[in-house]
């Protein structure tokens, strides 16, 4: 029973693993992966580590969650609903795939590892927890304060350069004809009651197209041209 | 009680649960709009309603993940009612670690939710699935201090203990902080009232606009699972679940799921919902200090 319920687990986990670079969605590789690790965290119920096996759960589903919802972000692929490629480098990721699944294999294989199985009835939280805050605590400390550290510093860095410069230098759009006013949104400045007529992507399509004399008049804003 | 009983009674008290839990709503609705009566069968007339009704989709959708999102919520809610004991060392899931179970399949619902929104490839549901996202996680995050809070009294991550250690007083009275907050909490699990950002009526339904025939029966009904599930977690954590005089647990257990899924229902007509950037800044400075507070005095309790 437990043998099938290894192998199926496994099976499933090497599957979704696999989808993760065969799908072509942002959401679809994230969610594929999560279903990898839930896989994982099920192989570890089996190893009676009850409290890692639900706790990669509960943190691959969050994490997932949250590692899906930035790419999208900064991506800028709306949604992650459009396909895309998932998978670039093609050389040099076959290669690194290679040398890892080697490195592995030879790690796994000339490792003598552990058969002593746990007697019932062990409680094996117990024994994590003295660990966790016994001996290994200046280990995990060390370990999560540097994570922090590291993702407060990997968001300030990756939010400041953007597409058109640097963020907080004012970052605008090339204009869409040379040496023209940027493209995008604009901010209206009037304020108040602009109506629909101050809709800004209507200025922008507009920008190329030749002006009849009563547009002005059909519209409630004025056009760019003119306030400048 | 052994497994094959203890399993019985779980799937019992859920339906029993999803039928009474449709009625209430029913009711609650009808009592703020000023009219009566309410029929006992109104759930299965709704249910049959959709039922009848074809199965639509849209264009290119995902309708793996369609699928299992609705059907793994339903699991989900009945996973967690499974941790919740019926009596001394009863429950379907017996570990050492329940509380963390509970707390997977919390951060597993935003994750079904999501995909619920996402997956129809229809403007409005995508927009309640991010909308979703950005609260459900917050929001879980302080369930979590809350829901290790209730268990340092017990010293231990097993409802089963937690339920046995309010053996003399019960952690609302311990912990009073506890259940207001944790109560927000299954307002968004079960995308009710003020934290409906996902199937709220300003986006038409939201996740669940492309849904119809028996995809939304089938999601409606693991809504309701969900709310009985997170009732009864309620209950065991906070009220003491099965303990109580005279009357068998499961009874105990089953008035007092009752009178938390009448609360969350309750809330959920009378509070209105917020703008998502408010309710972030609620979130992250008010209330998440709150549930450090709460999880600070249980620290302070138990060492003393």
């Amino acid at each position: 029973m437990t043998d099938i319920a290894f192998y199926a687990l496994s099976a499933l986990a090497i599957w979704s693993g696999w989808r993760v670079f065969r799908v072509d969605s942002m959401i679809r590789a994230t969610f594929a992966l999560m279903v990898s690790f839930i896989c994982v965290g099920g192989i570890a119920l089996l190893m009676s580590a009850d409290y890692i096996g639900i706790a990669t759960v509960f943190m691959m589903a969050v994490e997932m969650m949250v590692m899906g919802l930035f790419m999208v972000m900064f991506m800028m692929n709306p949604a992650g609903l459009n396909p895309m490629q998932m998978v670039h480098q093609h050389r040099f990721s076959i290669g690194a795939g290679i040398a890892a699944f080697i490195g592995l294999t030879v790690a796994v294989l000339a490792t003598n590892l552990p058969n002593n199985p746990l007697p019932a009835g062990r409680d094996t939280l117990h024994d994590l927890g003295v660990e966790l805050l016994g001996g290994s605590m200046l280990i995990f400390e060390t370990a999560g304060v540097t994570l922090l550290a590291t993702m407060v510093g990997a968001v300030v860095l990756s939010s400041r350069p953007g597409r058109f410069g640097d963020s907080d230098a004012g970052a605008v759009p090339p204009g869409l004809q040379p040496g023209g006013q940027p493209a995008g949104r604009k901010v209206e400045k009037s304020g108040g009651h602009g109506g629909h007529g101050g809709d800004s992507s209507y200025d922008m399509n507009m920008k190329g197209a030749p002006k009849s004399d009563d547009a002005p008049h059909k519209r409630h804003g004025k056009m760019p041209e003119e306030e400048s | 009680m052994t497994f094959a009983p203890a399993l019985t009674t779980l799937i019992l008290f859920l339906a029993i649960g999803i039928w009474i839990a449709a009625i209430l709503d029913a009711v609650f609705y009808r009592r703020i709009s000023g009219q009566g009566g309410v029929s006992v069968l109104s759930p299965f007339y709704a249910a049959a309603a959709h039922l009848s009704r074809q199965r639509l989709t849209t264009e290119a959708p995902d309708r793996l993940n369609w699928y299992l999102a609705i059907a793994g919520y339903l699991a989900i809610a009945t996973i967690g009612l499974a941790v919740v004991p019926f009596g001394p060392e009863t429950a379907v899931i017996g570990i050492k670690t329940s509380v963390v179970l509970w707390g997977a399949c919390e951060s597993l619902v935003v994750v079904l939710v999501f995909l619920h929104g996402w997956s129809p490839n229809s403007p409005l549901a995508l927009i309640g699935a991010y909308r979703y996202v950005a609260i459900g996680l917050p929001i879980m995050l302080l369930s979590m201090f809350v829901l290790i809070a209730a268990a340092l009294p017990a010293r231990s991550l097993d409802l089963r203990d937690i339920v046995a250690s309010q053996e003399g007083l019960w952690n609302i009275i311990r912990q009073p902080l506890g259940l207001p907050l944790f109560l927000l909490l299954g307002l968004s699990l079960t995308l009710r009232g003020p934290f409906d950002y996902a199937d709220s009526a300003d986006l038409a339904g939201g996740t669940s606009v492309e849904d119809s025939g028996a995809n939304r029966a089938g999601w409606q009904v693991a809504r309701l699972a969900m709310l009985v599930g997170f009732s009864a977690i309620a209950a065991s954590t906070f009220l003491g679940g099965y303990l109580g005089p005279i009357l068998p647990g499961i009874v105990w257990l089953a008035i007092k799921t009752l009178i938390l899924m009448a609360v969350v229902i309750g809330l959920s007509h009378l509070l209105a919902r917020m703008p998502v950037a408010r309710m972030l800044g609620l979130i992250w400075k008010f209330l998440l200090p709150i549930a450090f507070v709460d999880l600070l005095l249980a620290g302070l309790v138990a060492l003393a």
